[in-house]
């Protein structure tokens, strides 16, 4: 049904001969309060999209407005951009943001101005607008670590204080037997630097195989001497390395030499 | 006050048990009292901070080291046992106990200090100090043990606490830095393939110039 819009004050002509169609509205602003804001800008409205209409305003998305989506004829806006064309008192320019959907004609004009995600080719970004792109990132693959480090190294962010062990795979050794996690000694503080390890940057394995770049050992030294006849049988060498160098490089904030730590 | 109850065994018979007790007030080198039993008779005796000055000025040692000795002999009892010496004998009615000490060295050993001790009347009294100050010890020790016990049970609770809680911050801290990467290689790829795609553009219209 349409409303009676006869009777409003116009305020201004920002949207001289636009027709709009506003599906729904938003918590803090009805589709009525909306309607006539748009007829106050000159605008006029209509109850259901044709070929002369602009673009579909949505507040709440709803089963008409899914219609509307799989037609593919409409452009479908949020609310939030015809709230922001009132502030400013301008019609403000589509962003990525902004759209629930686009028109075929519109998305190739996206295409050339903004990438799958809806970060701009050519504008500077800043971090709001980059936390927007990222959260229309659905992909959410983790990264794995080996990757992570390749990236650091080429982006030179490997000097990061939380990058000191970027590209190291350890091995703790917090078993009571070698490579049997079940027999983990719990509340040693062994456990605490596998998690610092990880923490800045390690990859902390729970088994001493072919790749292993160090282990690190507490107070206990008993099981050195199976290490180092495991490590006689590996291809790589892995060091051996007392827990101090985990804790003095994590003071100092740079992996330090492992020469001085081995044990 | 303090006192210490030290099992001790005299060279002349090793097998037979006595109890010693030294009390003293702060230092032993301030003078020290002594109760010795064989579980039967008891002797007493006191030495007094001047005889132990005239003790090491005999033995021409540091008056302090001389205190060290005493301590080590008297005080340290288990610890030290087989380093020291001591000398027990008593006359035919028990009246009276001759005690000395002496630190055992390779080559012999010297004395550190001898006392007549007087036998006491009670000894029946005497012996139920000591129980009596053994079983408050104990009952001492007990209280304290099971305060520690569970202050110990009580820290590696919030122990395990941390870390779990810390291991989870290192978790979180895992993923988030994965995902942000990994939401950061997808749009930084999009800009390369723009790049990409507009070399290509380039090329081509380059080419088609040169051909025009």
């Amino acid at each position: 049904k349409a409303p009676d819009l006869s009777n409003v004050n116009k305020v201004s002509n920002v949207f001289e001969d636009v027709e709009f169609c506003v599906m729904t509205g938003t918590g803090k602003h009805s589709k009525s309060e909306l309607e006539s804001r748009i007829a106050e800008c000159g605008g006029s409205v209509v109850q259901n999209p044709g070929p002369d209409t602009y673009c579909v305003v949505v507040g709440a998305e709803n089963v008409r407005v899914k219609n509307i989506i799989a037609s593919n004829k409409y452009d479908v806006v949020k609310a939030e951009w015809l709230l922001q064309c009132f502030q400013s008192k301008m019609l403000v320019p589509w962003q990525p943001a902004f759209m629930i959907h686009m028109s075929p004609d519109t998305k190739e004009h996206f295409a050339r101005e903004y990438d799958c995600y809806g970060d701009s080719y050519t504008a500077d970004t800043d971090v709001a607008q980059l936390k927007e792109v990222f959260s229309r990132v659905t992909d959410n693959k983790r990264m794995p670590l080996d990757l992570i480090a390749e990236l650091e190294e080429r982006y030179l962010w490997n000097s990061c204080q939380l990058s000191i062990f970027r590209g190291n795979t350890i091995y703790v050794d917090c078993y009571a037997t070698v490579n049997e996690p079940r027999t983990k000694v719990h509340g040693t503080r062994l456990s605490i630097r596998a998690l610092e390890l990880r923490f800045y940057g390690a990859r902390v394995v729970s088994h001493l195989e072919e790749g292993v770049s160090h282990v690190v050992v507490g107070e206990d030294h008993s099981r050195v001497k199976e290490m180092k006849a495991l490590r006689r049988t590996f291809g790589k060498k892995f060091k051996i390395v007392s827990e101090l160098w985990v804790t003095e490089s994590v003071k100092e904030g740079i992996p330090k030499n492992e020469n001085q730590y081995l044990i | 006050m303090e006192k210490i109850l030290n099992r001790i065994c005299p060279v002349s018979d090793p097998e037979a048990v006595y109890f010693l007790q030294v009390s003293w007030e702060k230092d032993l080198g301030a003078g020290f009292g002594i109760i010795l039993t064989d579980g039967g008779c008891a002797w007493t005796g006191t030495v007094s901070e001047t005889e132990i000055s005239r003790e090491a000025a005999d033995m021409e040692m540091n008056r302090e080291k001389y205190v060290e000795e005493l301590k080590k002999a008297l005080i340290l009892g288990e610890e030290s046992a087989g380093k020291y010496n001591f000398a027990i004998s008593r006359d035919e009615e028990n009246a009276l106990c001759h005690f000395s000490y002496e630190r055992n060295l390779k080559d012999g050993s010297f004395q550190l200090g001898s006392l007549k001790l007087q036998k006491v009347s009670h000894p029946a009294d005497v012996v139920k100090e000591l129980l009596s100050h053994c079983l408050d010890c104990l009952g001492r020790l007990q209280v304290e043990n099971e305060h520690l016990q569970k202050e110990n049970e009580r820290l590696f609770s919030d122990w395990s606490d941390v870390e779990k809680r810390l291991e989870k911050c290192v978790e979180a801290k895992e993923e988030l830095e994965a995902d942000l990467y990994n939401r950061f290689i997808l749009v930084l790829n999009e800009k390369k393939a723009k790049i990409r795609n507009l070399q290509k553009l380039l090329n081509e219209a380059k080419e088609s110039a040169a051909d025009t």
